[in-house]
């Protein structure tokens, strides 16, 4: 017997046809021994939708919310007709659906007529998508004959703070009551099909997960369950080698470690969000990707530690753009200790953030990346704060920058692996701005031109045979 | 610091002359590095996140008569409003045309700004005669600075004077000749003996007087300047209707002549001790604030300082720039102190 905690993305319940077949690989595992837990995200688009509903409200455009309830309304409906064939099973679904839509309309028309937008409003809003396409999959899975539970996060024992918005869970709280919840019904053969994202405070106020939302109720729930695996369902074969829009020759990367996940997701890999990966990492569950509409392919596998073979010290290569650096230089902060650690914290503070930091031996010279839509604010709060005080003598930024990262635990302990790497940027003529190694030395980061980036991302592939 | 010019008149004007001419020394003498974000004037906008080129704003306003028509940057139509609410800014300077009935433009813009967070120095004695006690709620609430040495005295430093130098002092009363305008119209009665009406007319073609002087001439300049005096210096929320104000139409060759043979002469003098007011006045030849020309004087009588006069050419446009040059020193240094607690 092995447990699974299954979660199936936006795209792969995108409409009913894809819920069907969603319920039908559920369905296909039980019957190879499988226990199951199935997480599900809100219906592709749906949460945008219900953003733009709330913003609407907040606004007071009456008509707009009307018109996009009405959508929503006619999608959620369709996707329970086409996915549920038994009509009694259907009209149950439909006929909670409509309750449930009911509910949000009265939630949007307090919005209109508060005209505030609370956090924790807003949160209760978006629970919706993943109410409503989850009870969709409970219906067609019921459809199928399967055994199974419908939960709210909150329902399973997922208990947060109250940062609505980006709430993180009280995990040994949460560890405790999902086990408690959820493990009796495994043990009697029935599957739980568990609301993505969505969760509550202690005081039962909904909640949501933020970014990695779904991914992360997935691997509280297996944390919880001392799952076997964790299978993240997808519309991708897995986490690539680079980009295949950059790199046409791009291959899935079969096998990988959490810290190598982790690295690859910071640098802007389409991969999983760290912190969704934190719970699966703590228990060592491993995590699986697959590709709902390639279940033949096994994916990507991201386990505890990996035996690292020798040929392949590098996992992957990523780029990320919109970005800007910004020096700051003056011969004041020579022997001045602690003047880094000050910009830093004072950045800090007003909400600058801080992808890469370099410092030249002298330090004369800081220079530093960060997002390309903060640049100006950033130039002008260096600029306020530190001319004039002695310490430098020029902030100076260029806004066309990319940081190119390189990612594989194999880099540590092999010896050459930057030089072979710099070797190929600076056969391609390619100039680099700055160079940094993660402490972890699991990736090596530098920053080249945005025109540069795409074509050291090949060379990198070429050199290393990825 | 990024700031948002509103008004390119002739302070505004001034103002970025000011930085083009004194770019490298405002940075390092003070650490002082202006990026004018965007430019305002009735006819639109020009906007640049990264800072405009002033040189070329300069042209555009003097070739074409607006910045708007700049070719990349440009946005005709676009209200100051917007621009005060969408573009990325910390400090705003107002120098739209002084207006006493309602404020306005100047008021909105300077309340929006405020609403936003964004500090504020204005030359424009409009919104602050009306409304200073408002305005200074609107900024401590939002914790932004607001400031205004241009409106009084143009260029020399009155508030300041009063505010800084004088600290810890108690400033029992201030009188002054507050109008360059009006103060060279009396200094020609008087001396040339000429009329008001002639003096008047060469005071306009200097270029000293409006084509409509009321503002000037019925005392209402000097009117709003003692408001703001009042409210700044002595902590009287006062606003333009608390002042009586009397003009210099009625002023005589006559009463000039009376006047001299008491070795006196007449001035437009506004005090401040219990009450506010303005009025033409006769004061001795030899009262340091007896000054001619265009000039303005101002003295202070404090308790233990005892009397202070400050003379100065009270406006111009460089002048007047200088003044806003100032504020923004300051709140930079303010900033400064603020963002590295
Ligand atoms: N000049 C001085 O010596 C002096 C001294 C002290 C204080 N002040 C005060 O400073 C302010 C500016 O004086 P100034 O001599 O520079 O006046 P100005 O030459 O008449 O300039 C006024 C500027 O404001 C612009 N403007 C008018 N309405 C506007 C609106 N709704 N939105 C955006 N811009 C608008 C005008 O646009 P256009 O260019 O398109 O007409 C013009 O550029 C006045 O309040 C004045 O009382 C002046």
């Amino acid at each position: 017997m092995k447990r699974v905690v299954m979660k199936f993305g936006g795209t792969s319940v995108g409409n009913g046809e894809h819920i069907r077949h969603v319920a039908s690989l559920i369905s296909n595992h039980l019957n190879k021994d499988y226990q199951m837990v199935v997480v599900i995200s809100a219906l592709k688009r749906v949460t945008d939708k219900l953003i733009e509903a709330s913003k609407e409200a907040k606004s007071g455009n009456r008509d707009h919310v009307h018109k996009l309830l009405q959508k929503t309304t006619k999608k959620h409906v369709a996707a329970a007709r086409n996915a549920i064939k038994n009509k009694q099973i259907r009209d149950e679904v439909e006929q909670t659906l409509k309750t449930i839509l009911d509910e949000l309309e009265k939630v949007l028309t307090g919005i209109i007529y508060l005209g505030e937008l609370t956090p924790k409003s807003k949160d209760y809003v978006l629970s919706f998508g993943e109410r409503m396409s989850t009870l969709i999959v409970w219906g067609a899975l019921r459809d199928l004959g399967l055994n199974v539970q419908y939960f709210t996060g909150k329902d399973a024992g997922i208990v947060t703070d109250s940062n609505f918005g980006e709430a993180r869970p009280l995990i040994k709280v949460t560890l405790h009551e999902v086990k408690q919840k959820v493990e009796p019904l495994l043990e009697k053969g029935i599957i739980p099909v568990v609301t993505g994202y969505i969760a509550a405070n202690q005081d039962g106020e909904i909640t949501t997960l933020g970014r990695g939302g779904s991914d992360y109720t997935a691997t509280i729930i297996a944390a919880a369950l001392e799952a076997d695996e964790v299978w993240i369902w997808t519309d991708v074969d897995g986490l690539m080698t680079s980009d295949p829009k950059i790199v046409p020759s791009t291959k899935v990367i079969s096998e990988l470690s959490f810290q190598e996940a982790i690295e690859l997701a910071i640098f802007g890999a389409k991969a999983m969000h760290p912190k969704a990966l934190e719970p699966a990492m703590e228990k060592e569950v491993p995590v699986r990707i697959r590709n709902t509409f390639n279940p033949q392919s096994l994916g990507t596998l991201i386990v505890k530690e990996q035996k690292i073979k020798a040929k392949d010290v590098v996992k992957g290569t990523t780029i990320i753009k919109n970005l800007a650096l910004i020096n700051i230089s003056g011969a004041g902060m020579v022997g001045t200790p602690g003047t880094a650690a000050k910009v830093f914290d004072m950045l800090g503070k007003n909400n600058i953030n801080v992808l890469m930091i370099s410092q030249s031996a002298s330090e004369a010279n800081i220079s530093f990346i960060l997002h390309r839509d903060g640049l100006e604010r950033a130039v002008s709060t260096l600029e306020i704060a530190l001319l004039g005080s002695g310490l430098i003598r020029e902030v100076t930024a260029e806004d066309d920058v990319c940081v190119v990262a390189v990612v594989g635990a194999g880099m540590k302990g092999t010896p050459g692996v930057a030089a072979r790497l710099f070797g190929a940027i600076a056969r391609k003529g390619l100039n680099v701005r700055m160079i940094a190694q993660g402490s972890s030395e699991l990736n090596i980061s530098f920053v080249v031109k945005e025109t540069d980036g795409e074509k050291a991302v090949r060379a990198i592939h070429e050199e290393f045979k990825l | 610091m990024r700031i948002i010019l509103i008004g390119y008149g002739v302070v505004g004007q001034s103002l970025t002359q000011i930085f083009t001419q004194r770019r490298a020394e405002l940075i390092k003498n003070y650490g002082f590095h202006p990026r004018v974000v965007a430019i305002v004037d009735r006819r639109g906008a020009a906007v640049n996140p990264k800072g405009l080129n002033l040189e070329k704003t300069l042209s555009l306003k003097a070739e074409r008569n607006t910045v708007a028509a700049h070719h990349e940057r440009g946005h005709p139509g676009m209200s100051a409003l917007n621009v005060i609410e969408n573009v990325d800014a910390e400090t705003i300077v107002e120098a739209t045309p002084t207006n006493i009935k309602d404020g306005e433009p100047g008021l909105s813009h300077i309340k929006t700004a405020l609403k936003t967070g964004k500090h504020v120095v204005t030359t424009n004695k409009g919104p602050l005669a009306l409304a200073l006690p408002v305005l200074t709620e609107l900024a401590n609430y939002n914790k932004a600075y607001l400031k205004f040495s241009g409106t009084v005295g143009g260029g020399t430093p009155v508030l300041d004077l009063a505010k800084r130098c004088l600290m810890g002092d108690r400033i029992l009363s201030i009188r002054g000749i507050l109008n360059g305008t009006t103060n060279y119209i009396l200094t020609e009665m008087d001396g040339r003996h000429i009329t008001f009406e002639e003096a008047l007319n060469n005071a306009q073609k200097l270029g000293y007087a409006e084509a409509n002087p009321s503002m000037d001439v019925d005392g209402l300049d000097a009117a709003c300047k003692l408001v703001i005096m009042a409210n700044w210096i002595m902590n009287k929320r006062v606003t333009l209707k608390d002042v009586s104000i009397q003009g210099i139409r009625n002023v005589t060759l006559q009463a000039l002549k009376e006047a001299a043979k008491r070795d006196c002469t007449i001035k437009l003098i506004g005090s401040i001790n219990e009450k506010l007011k303005v009025a033409p006045t006769e004061i001795s030849k030899q009262d340091p604030l007896c000054v001619g020309g265009v000039l303005n004087a101002v003295t202070f009588v404090s308790e233990f300082a005892g009397e202070e006069t400050i003379v100065g050419r009270g406006a111009g446009g460089m002048e007047t720039a200088s003044a806003i040059l100032r504020d923004l020193l300051d709140i930079k240094q303010n900033l400064a102190t603020r963002l590295m607690s």
